[in-house]
Formats: C-alpha cells, sequence, structure tokens
C-alpha cells in the first residue's frame, strides 16, 4: 500500500516538474522568437538596410556607374543578407556556396570590369588635361 | 485516493492551459509577421526611391527583402523536424 503510495506521487512530481517547465518555456520562447524577429523584420530594421543599400547604390552611381549595373550590384548586396538561410544550410552540411571554377570566373570578370573602370577613368583625365 | 489525484490533476490542466499559451503565442507572432515583412519592407524601399533608384527596381529589392521571411519559417520548420 506504502509502495502504491509512493509511486502516485512520483507521478504527480513529474507532473509538476512538466508544469514548472511548460510554465517556463511558455513565457521565454515567444518572447525569444519575438525578438529575433523584431531584430530582422521591424521598420527600423528596414529602414536600416535601406539606408545602407541605397548608400551603396549611391556610391556607385557617383563613381559612374551605368544604372543597370549599379542596380544589379545593390541587389547582390542585398542578397548577402537575405541568402542567409541558405547560408546556414549549406554551413550545417560542411558545403560551399561558390565552386573553386566559379569564384574564379567571378573574380576576372570583376578585374575586368575594374580595369575598364581605370583605363576611362584615365581617358578622362587625359581629355581634361589636354 | 481521491485527495491525492487532485494535486496531479490539477498539474496536468495548468500544463495544458500553458501549452494553450504557448501555442496563441506563436500563432500571434505567425500573424503578425506578414505585416512587420510589409512595414519593413515598404521602409527600405522608400530609402531606395529617396536616393534615386528607380521605383521597379527598388520594389524588386524589396521583394527579396520579403523573401528572407519564407527562409526564417523554413529554418524553423527544419528546425522543429531535427
Amino acid at each position: 500500500m506504502s509502495e502504491k503510495h509512493g509511486k502516485k506521487k512520483t507521478v504527480a512530481e513529474e507532473a509538476e516538474e512538466v508544469r514548472l517547465i511548460l510554465s517556463a518555456v511558455s513565457t521565454e520562447v515567444p518572447a525569444l522568437i519575438k525578438s529575433i524577429i523584431a531584430s530582422v523584420f521591424s521598420e527600423e530594421a528596414g529602414r536600416n538596410m535601406g539606408r545602407a543599400a541605397a548608400s551603396f547604390y549611391k556610391e556607385l552611381k557617383d563613381g559612374g556607374m551605368p544604372d543597370d549595373i549599379a542596380v544589379r550590384m545593390t541587389q547582390e548586396y542585398i542578397g548577402v543578407f537575405t541568402s542567409l538561410g541558405d547560408l546556414l544550410k549549406h554551413a550545417g552540411k560542411g558545403k560551399v556556396l561558390i565552386s573553386p571554377e566559379k569564384g574564379e570566373e567571378l573574380g576576372k570578370e570583376i578585374e575586368k570590369l575594374i580595369k575598364e573602370k581605370i583605363a576611362e577613368k584615365k581617358r578622362e583625365a587625359e581629355k581634361e588635361e589636354e | 485516493m481521491g485527495r491525492a489525484r487532485i494535486p496531479l490533476i490539477l498539474s496536468v490542466f495548468i500544463s495544458a492551459a500553458y501549452v494553450a499559451r504557448l501555442l496563441g503565442s506563436l500563432l500571434v507572432i505567425w500573424l503578425t509577421l506578414g505585416w512587420r515583412v510589409r512595414k519593413a519592407r515598404r521602409a527600405l524601399e522608400k530609402e531606395l526611391i529617396k536616393q534615386g533608384m528607380p521605383k521597379q527596381e527598388a520594389k524588386k529589392i524589396g521583394a527579396q527583402y520579403a523573401a528572407l521571411k519564407d527562409e526564417a519559417i523554413n529554418a524553423l520548420k527544419r528546425s522543429i523536424r531535427m
């Protein structure tokens, strides 16, 4: 009889423990999720990201970059933030996001664009001197 | 015997209430997420347009930002499945 009573007490204790855990989880987990979401999806966060992207775009435009390329580069800039999910997904599996071949290709393309830009600037400077 | 069961039943009922509260909070978060994303997206587009970006392009970038919401939800789903 006393053994039976002891077993019942254990079940009651376990239920009490579960209740305590759930009381903590039901308040802490939503608060945690809310704060994570607010840091990414809030008017302030959107405005800040917009400011960063806008100043990036403005710098490119002021530097004489054609409109379509400036827009494309700004899209890629924003893409860095928005592809964080992919980054985490691949990081967990130990994969790389850009293959070495594609990275090399991209590097060459950037180098070519920079060289073209420098040559253009030189030509402009020479014209001004004349 | 009946008296011994009372704390157990009480704990079960209170636990169920906590679970309901947790689910309710998560539902509210999920329902307000779309609204938050729209607000953030509008603020982002406004800043881009202010700096002289064409409206259409700004909207494209805004859509890219809004897609982050789906990624976040997918990441959450994946973590739950784990």
